[in-house]
């Protein structure tokens, strides 16, 4: 075993100049919306089985995709840095929307017939308003399948996205709703008011209804229907001098898009159990999923 | 009360007087497995022999990036490697020299000392098994214990997958991300726009981790890489500095390879116990 840092690839290190070059590779390859060589190299690599699969996959997952016919090539991520200076909100759907596109990149060139497990991630790091939108998942081939060139992108653990196949629905890739809208005025209300207050409802029912009709419309181009996991919704004041308040709400939705008929049922007996594994069960776990706390809502104007 | 017969087995009673160490190589068995765990690692046909455990204290150091570069440290890279594969050797020693096959249940952790922020404490425990049946085959590369994060229950799971596991491997790739010109800052204000060399930045640091992990099962002749997972970390360093770590369990088909076709299906259930 080693104890000396080696290159990526094993070897040396990279000298001062391959590492720039590497870094031009991955400059113009971002610019032009394509990847650079060498991970073009080891994603075909993988395909072809020259290179170890790699896969986030849990052996349970591992078990049920072999008996299916899965097989894991290897793991596929997709990341955009996004700095959200003029509108926090629509910042949000961008970077998710430009991540997606990035991670379906990388699977086309896996052969992938799809990408499951993908979760959403970001790293915690101050850097003004801005955050990295990241996608990471787990590209695999279906036996009997020739390469897809679009592949879907499922948000569910293998084990989840094969239950769905059995029941014939396809979880096809992310669709993000968001909206932010600005509200002033006085609300007409005092401390000894108990009433409705009809115009901060209307308003905040239609940045939700606006957030919620966009979610629809970026399903459509995918699929037949979305569950929408994650909402966050904020509603702020800020106090003018001498003047009346403005208020802000802001809207995201995001969620996975499903490719299903109506009505097809389920296959599947249940059977209630008592689940031997300890605290990290995914019987158990509710935070399993797509993960909930990847809005960052510290920065960001509206 | 004093006339009742114990209904305990002799066995148990000469245990529990410490008299059964000879059916038990090292005496009693050490191991950190919940009752559950313990039962499913029995039921895949292994024994626990005892607590493994490996710890390296490191002075890690500093190192500057260049402030508009973006760029891998390899300092601290390099410190944060050899720390981990030193606590992983030394906890493979301690399993090898109690007749262990293999661990388990590995947990390898990065802890900080309050008084200096430079020392770093790594630690990788995780309980030695045996095969109960003496079967040798179950081994690591080299005949050394097989190392892996997996819990005792996905150990069972992965066995009945077809695989076994051979090592944990790990890449690790500490990153320095570029500041912005302030030029450039200051025509993106208020915008909407990417930040590309910050994106760049994070997808050459992920793909280094990445590739030296592929790296390691590649030299263990691991078939994949099974329970993997990317950290996203920042050990005290300055704001622009990211360690990505990759991490999980190399596996290899077991030689008498199931078919596919065997592997029953899993039933659908629905917890009861929450």
């Amino acid at each position: 075993m080693p104890t000396t840092l080696q290159g990526p690839s094993g070897g040396p290190l990279p000298t001062e100049a391959q590492a720039a070059a590497r870094g031009a590779a991955w400059e113009s390859a971002l610019a032009g919306g394509q990847l650079p060589e060498f991970v073009v190299e080891r994603l075909q690599a993988a395909a072809q089985g020259r290179l170890p699969w790699l896969s986030t996959m849990t052996p349970a997952e591992l078990r049920l995709a072999r008996s299916h016919g899965i097989k894991p090539i290897a793991t596929v991520s997709g990341t955009c840095w996004y700095q959200y200076g003029r509108s926090w909100t629509e910042g949000h759907a961008a970077g998710w929307r430009a991540a997606l596109q990035r991670l379906r990149a990388e699977a086309i060139v896996c052969g992938a017939n799809a990408v499951v497990d993908v979760k959403m991630r970001t790293v915690h790091t101050d850097l003004g308003a801005s955050m990295d939108y990241t996608l990471l998942g787990t590209a695999v081939r279906m036996e009997g399948l020739p390469a897809s060139p679009d592949p879907v992108v499922a948000t569910v653990p293998a084990l989840e996205f094969v239950r769905l196949l059995e029941m014939g629905i396809v979880p096809v890739g992310i669709a993000v709703g968001a909206r932010y809208q600005w509200l002033t005025g006085y609300l007409g209300y005092n401390d000894l008011s108990t009433r409705p207050l009809p115009t901060l409802g209307e308003f905040w029912e239609s940045v939700r209804r606006h957030a919620h009709a966009e979610l629809r419309a970026d399903a459509a181009r995918q699929g037949t229907g979305v569950l929408a996991h994650t909402q966050f919704s904020q509603l702020l004041r800020q106090e003018v001098d001498k003047q009346p308040p403005n208020y802000l709400g802001r809207h995201i939705v995001i969620g996975t898009v499903v490719e299903t008929r109506r009505g097809d049922g389920v296959p599947h007996h249940l059977q209630t159990v008592v689940d031997m594994r300890d605290d990290v069960s995914p019987l158990l776990n509710k935070a399993r999923g797509p993960a909930a706390n990847n809005l960052h809502d510290k920065e960001g104007g509206i | 009360m004093a006339d009742t017969q114990d209904p305990i087995p002799q066995h148990a009673l000469e245990r529990m007087k410490g008299l059964r160490s000879q059916n038990n190589r090292g005496g009693v068995f050490t191991s950190d497995f919940s009752v559950n765990e313990f039962l499913l690692v029995r039921k895949a046909g292994f024994e626990p022999v005892g607590l493994c455990v490996g710890s390296c204290i490191y002075h890690v150091g500093v190192q500057y990036g260049g402030w508009s570069k973006n760029q891998e440290m390899t300092v601290l890279s390099q410190a944060m490697y050899q720390a981990r594969e030193h606590a992983m050797t030394r906890m493979r020693e301690e399993a090898r020299d109690m007749g262990a096959d293999g661990v388990v249940g590995v947990r390898l952790e990065v802890k900080r000392l309050e008084w200096d922020q430079n020392i770093l404490e790594f630690v990788a425990i995780g309980t030695g098994v045996v095969h109960a049946a003496g079967h040798t085959a179950f081994k690591g590369p080299g005949g050394a214990p097989f190392t892996s994060d997996l819990s005792g229950q996905d150990f069972w799971t992965l066995l009945h997958a077809g695989y076994r596991p051979l090592e944990m491997v790990m890449g690790s790739c500490v990153y320095h991300v570029a500041h912005r010109g302030l030029f450039k800052t200051m025509g993106s204000v208020g915008q909407n726009v990417e930040l590309t060399n910050y994106s760049q930045a994070l997808y050459d640091a992920r793909e280094i981790a990445m590739e030296r992990m592929q790296h390691e099962a590649i030299r263990v002749q691991a078939e994949g890489v099974v329970g993997m997972d990317l950290h996203e970390g920042s050990h005290n360093w300055q704001p622009h500095v990211i360690e990505f770590f990759a991490v999980g369990t190399a596996v290899t088909p077991i030689a008498a390879e199931l078919a596919a076709s065997t592997i029953p299906d899993p039933q659908l259930v629905l917890s009861v116990n929450s």
